[in-house]
């Protein structure tokens, strides 16, 4: 039996399949990223910026004002982010709302070696107003949340669209921080380690630089949104991450491959208590504007290899022809 | 086996004089139940009367006919049925200057 049967022929998935969400069947364990509630009256821990007031996640038909339902790529629900608004400055951090974050929670297989995360990705602007809204977007991407025996990293990966109104259509991925703790967690000391959360943590800059992301190298990149705001097209976003050596492996998006500089990685953090082997993907969605922005999420299929799967001429490595 | 998903659309949200709450999606839902709670109140007697909206396209909004009131600190809920495709609640504070913090939790069965 291939390790693809049953998944549509967007998915390539390694041979050791963990997870493969349709979101027909419903919200499959992902949920809304929210803050730990351990204050007084359960206050949240966080007081450094909101993490209270983000989107809710939900499942979605793709529904708009005049082109009616779109459905997902196949079916009809797909899982969908929507942030509140109005954004921050680019160089701030994030403004209350302005994010939505989706997150599934798991625990890292004994003996995988390479981890795969890939979807079908749409996104739009909210059509509450006429005009080509697609500006209105700053940036999505997908985090991976993980915990190994020695360190606590979160790979990922961000597609800035818009930073101020200003376009920028490329890709970054999080790599390390120079950062110290109190910088990283906006003036707070004694929580939060330089690398935790680099989706709203870290100094940030007017371009959707942040100090722990790096642009990739070569030419931006143009994702489909077509020219009105109630139609969306599907694309394959797959990244995958090499466990063993807390780097990345390979990230491709639509019809472009990218290649990560030899050695970089995201942040290597101390291990947090009670989260050994965690295992986090996280998807999110930022606005730019005064306009609620959404991200739709297909099919999410994650999958591992172990060791012995990355030899021979049908490894996973190969296979995956991506490097 | 019916799916269920309950969630926390606004958590501790903060309005001044009007409410409007997100525009949840969940057209795959039979039925509905917004649970309420004013965490904060000022003035501390301040009523908050709230009415279901239900949209085509979730972005332009129609009053469903059913709705809400808080007085004071508590929790209201509210049933909703046969509601197409995307939930909200708006409604106002009442006082001079009201404001609330209300945190809303949509129960959808389906």
């Amino acid at each position: 039996m291939s390790r693809t049967d049953g998944l549509p022929g967007w998915f390539r998935p390694l041979p050791r399949l963990l997870t493969a969400d349709d979101f027909d069947t419903g919200m499959c364990g992902w949920l809304d990223l929210r803050p730990n509630f351990v204050g007084p009256d359960f206050a949240a821990h966080d007081q450094e910026i909101d993490l209270e007031h983000w989107g809710p996640v939900m499942l979605s038909s793709a529904t708009y004002p005049f082109s009616g339902t779109h459905g997902s790529a196949a079916g009809t629900y797909s899982l969908r982010l929507c942030t509140r608004y109005p954004a921050a400055e680019p160089d701030r951090p994030p403004a209350p709302g302005s994010m939505s974050l989706a997150i599934k929670r798991l625990s890292l297989p004994e003996q995988a070696g390479l981890l795969r995360v890939e979807a079908l990705i749409a996104y739009t602007t909210e059509q509450d107003r006429p005009g080509l809204g697609v500006d209105a977007m700053r940036a999505f991407g997908l985090m991976i949340d993980l915990q190994d025996d020695d360190h606590r990293f979160m790979p990922g990966v961000r597609f800035v669209n818009t930073a101020g109104g200003v376009p920028q259509r490329r890709w970054q991925f999080y790599s390390r921080t120079t950062d110290d703790d109190a910088t990283w967690s906006y003036g707070r000391e004694g929580w939060h380690q330089a690398g935790i959360d680099p989706q709203w943590f870290g100094v940030r800059s007017a371009d959707g630089s942040t100090s722990a992301t790096t642009w990739f190298d070569g030419l931006g990149q143009q994702p489909i949104y077509n020219e009105t705001d109630d139609k969306i097209n599907w694309m394959p976003f797959s990244l995958t991450v090499d466990l063993d050596r807390r780097a990345y492996h390979s990230f491709r998006f639509g019809h472009r491959r990218y290649r990560f500089p030899a050695d970089v990685g995201p942040t290597l953090a101390p291990p947090y208590a009670g989260i050994d082997h965690l295992l986090n993907p996280v998807f999110f969605v930022e606005t730019d504007a005064d306009r609620r922005v959404s991200l739709y999420v297909d099919s999410v299929v994650i999958s591992y290899a172990e060791a012995d799967d990355l030899v021979g001429p049908m490894s996973a490595r190969s296979e995956g022809g991506e490097e | 086996m019916k799916s269920f998903h309950s969630s926390v659309t606004d958590l501790r949200q903060p309005f001044a004089g009007t409410v409007e709450t997100f525009g949840y999606e969940c057209g795959w839902a039979d039925e509905a139940i917004f649970f309420v709670t004013a965490e904060r109140q000022t003035p501390a007697d301040a009523e908050v009367d709230l009415r279901v909206q239900l949209s085509a396209d979730g972005v332009r909004w129609l009053d469903e006919g059913s709705g809400l009131r808080l007085a004071g600190p508590g929790e209201e809920f509210v049933r909703v049925r046969h509601f197409g495709g995307f939930l909200r609640l708006v409604g106002v504070i009442s006082g001079p200057d009201p404001r609330s913090v209300l945190t809303v939790r949509l129960a959808l069965k389906g």
